[in-house]
């Protein structure tokens, strides 16, 4: 049944090969893997095995050796970096480890950021950027700064800048890596709650396999090559 | 993005390092003032000196001569060899006037008058002009006008000419007592038109030899109870070009010579080898108005090319001008100099900041910020600098200007004897030049900074330093 629908993220013999010096690094090995609309995947591997050389292709933050990685119909590896820019401004909202807010503007501003490099009048930007502020408990913070809130107020700021562009896909990567285990929980949570309720695509990179269990399908990759794809449809299922 | 988003954004980002960016602009600042101080410098005495030409007899005259009469000025002899050189006549003024870009043409005819009233007597340096020719020279008067028609013959003095008088018995005038001669302008004064009778007449004793027994015999000339039209403005200070001479409607100055010298040749008209008059009178020069100086080099060939000799009198203006084109290149250059080390600064700053938010402009690029709004972000915050430190540099150069012209000119007043002049003129252009100028400079500093930030890898973002 799942393999009847066209993925939204298809990935075949994808390679990623670094030069240092006279060395070369295979960060990716050929790697071939589906995900359909909708799911909530995450990449699960040990330090160095190129999960994040993998969520940034995925994103279209860096170029393929070789391989085609494709998003609905578009050819990442075949555009150039203005088309690469556009298609991560219209189709994809990204959740970073280190947060990465803007730390002279205040959670709402941050949250309203990239709403503003599509050309969002600032009035609309900010309504919709307070809307989802509350949908991820931070009504109270909206006029915080970075520095005057905790890191996983940071990173609920975070998942409502990634989800403010209403992008088809979200990739975060390590998102909780920051976070003790009772914040990660509650992130975790937040992330799995609101891309249920809003039907997005999540790719996740972790390291973590208890975090992992979160999502609805795991990619287990070791030296650049997908071994083992974890599904966990039944659970999903009961919870429907 | 939109404009007033992305504008936003550097200025903010300019904000958040206000003294970094107020050292930068510091820098653009003095740059600004000293490029425009300098320049203003240059232009405020070129600006002078053509107020000073305008004022005497302004840069669209040109007056022709016959050929040689320069070169013949001090060879007497050689007027006889010159037969034919064309002399001015009414075919002249004629002839000039169809010049393209001519608009007057009129005939100028010089003769010493002397005038007398009481005991003052003094020699008038009279100028027959056309009647067209007297209203176009503008004249400034103290009190009169231009003669008007069928007034028959009244003359218009220069302010200075009152120095020409002296008083006939003692000979004392001006120039020995330094006291204006008591003569009143405003009653008509006598004019004698034969000087050669009069001294003769006078003097009887002081002729020599042969001509002795003639000029006893010699009985004085007629008087001439002519009025004033006009004197012109000014003290015995202000010099213009038309201070010394006197000036008539040639229209009516001939008929009254033609009068007088019934049968003789008028004095300073040529004479057959007989001695005898011409039948056509000859001007001694015409006064040409141009419309445009920028066609005198022109029209000054093409009256050569007719034969006659051209005298602009503003050719000195032009090389005065490349001349303080120069001196203003090298005050602009100094001023330059300081801009250009203010560039040097602005793209320092800008090269900083960039260095500094390597991992911002890495999350831009990540969250979709386009690579052209990038630039023209760090574009837009070099160009503010120059901007900024641009108008603050003008205000500080209309600060300096208006310091130099009311403080530096009682200064440069005791030294040049120029007490009227500006030190320092900036005019609107220069003002205007000077930003955009500026902001130019910011940009040009900027681009390879806002360049390389545009390269910058998103990557920047996601890895952990
Ligand atoms: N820019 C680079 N140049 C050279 N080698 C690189 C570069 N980026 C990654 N690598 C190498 O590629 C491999 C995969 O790196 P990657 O960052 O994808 O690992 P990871 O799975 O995300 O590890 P971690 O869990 O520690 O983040 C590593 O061996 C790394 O050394
Ligand atoms: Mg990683």
């Amino acid at each position: 049944m799942e393999t009847k629908r066209t993925p939204i993220i298809s990935v075949k013999n994808l390679y990623k090969i670094y030069r240092v010096g006279e060395t070369q690094v295979r960060a990716l090995n050929g790697v071939d893997l589906n995900i359909y609309p909708g799911e909530f995947c995450a990449i699960v591997g040990t330090s160095g095995s190129g999960k994040s050389t993998l969520l940034n292709m995925l994103a279209g933050l860096e170029k393929p050796t070789k391989g085609e990685v494709a998003i609905g119909r578009c050819h990442l590896e075949k555009m150039n970096e203005n088309q690469l820019v556009r298609f991560r401004r219209e189709a994809v909202g990204f959740i970073f480890q280190a947060f990465n807010l803007i730390p002279s503007m205040n959670a709402l501003e941050n949250v309203a950021l990239p709403l503003s490099f599509r050309g969002v009048p600032k009035k609309i930007r900010l309504k919709r950027a307070a809307g989802l502020l509350k949908t991820v408990g931070l009504a109270e913070h909206m006029f915080h700064k970075p520095s005057q809130m905790s890191g996983g107020q940071q990173q609920r700021v975070g998942v409502a800048r990634a989800l403010v562009v209403d992008p088809t896909i979200i990739f975060a990567d390590e998102p909780t890596g920051n976070l003790d285990s009772a914040t990660s929980a509650e992130v975790m949570e937040l992330m799995q709650r609101v891309v249920r309720e809003q039907k997005k695509t999540m790719v996740m990179v972790t390291h973590d396999n208890h975090l992992a269990g979160f999502a609805d399908r795991i990619f287990h990759i070791i030296d650049g090559k997908i071994v083992k794809i974890e599904e966990k449809v039944k659970e999903g299922e009961k919870e429907r | 993005m939109r404009f007033w988003d992305l504008i936003r954004m550097s200025l903010s980002n300019l904000w958040r390092r206000k003294l970094r960016t107020f050292l930068t602009v510091l820098g653009v600042m003095i740059g600004t003032a000293s490029i425009v101080v300098m320049v203003s410098l240059g232009l405020a005495l070129n600006k002078s000196t053509m107020e000073t030409m305008e004022s005497s007899g302004g840069l669209t005259t040109i007056q022709v001569y016959e050929n040689g009469s320069f070169v013949s000025m001090g060879s007497g002899s050689e007027e006889e060899s010159s037969q034919e050189t064309k002399r001015i006549t009414e075919d002249t003024i004629k002839e000039l006037a169809q010049i393209p870009h001519v608009t007057l043409v009129s005939p100028v005819l010089n003769v010493q008058i002397l005038a007398k009233q009481g005991r003052y007597i003094g020699y008038l340096d009279v100028y027959g002009m056309s009647k067209e020719a007297l209203e176009s020279m503008d004249l400034d008067f103290a009190w009169g006008q231009i003669p008007k028609e069928g007034d028959g013959l009244s003359f218009v003095y220069g302010n200075q000419v009152m120095m020409n008088f002296y008083n006939e018995s003692t000979g004392e005038g001006y120039w020995d007592s330094g006291v204006l001669p008591d003569v009143d302008l405003e009653k008509p004064l006598y004019y004698i038109f034969d000087q050669e009778s009069y001294w003769a007449s006078q003097n009887p004793v002081e002729d020599t030899g042969e001509n002795e027994q003639q000029t006893q015999n010699v009985s004085p000339p007629k008087k001439y109870m002519l009025p004033v039209a006009g004197v012109l403005a000014g003290d015995m200070e202000t010099y213009t070009e038309q201070s010394y001479g006197v000036y008539c409607d040639v229209e009516t100055l001939l008929p009254q010579l033609k009068r007088v010298f019934k049968n003789k040749a008028i004095p300073g008209q040529p004479v057959t080898k007989s001695g005898k008059p011409y039948k056509e009178i000859y001007y001694n020069q015409a006064y040409v108005r141009i419309d445009d100086m920028d066609y005198a080099e022109e029209i000054q060939n093409e009256i050569k090319n007719l034969g006659y000799t051209p005298n602009w009198n503003a050719e000195w203006v032009k090389s005065q001008q490349k001349q303080y084109q120069s001196i203003q290149l090298v005050l602009g250059g100094i001023g330059a100099v300081s801009l250009f080390v203010a560039a040097i600064g602005i793209a320092n700053t800008m090269m900083m900041s960039i260095y500094e938010r390597t991992k911002e402009i890495g999350i831009l690029k990540v969250l979709g910020c386009s690579l052209s709004n990038i630039r023209t972000m760090f574009l837009a915050e070099a160009s503010a600098i120059g901007l900024i430190g641009g108008i603050v540099g003008l205000m500080l150069s209309f600060g300096i200007s208006w310091a130099l012209n009311n403080f530096g000119a009682a200064l440069g007043g005791a030294i040049t004897g120029m007490t009227e002049a500006q030190i320092s003129y900036i005019p609107f252009w220069l003002a205007g030049l000077a930003l955009a100028f500026a902001v130019l400079v910011g940009m040009i500093a900027g681009f390879f900074p806002a360049l390389r930030a545009m390269r910058l890898s998103p990557l920047a973002a996601i890895r952990n330093e």
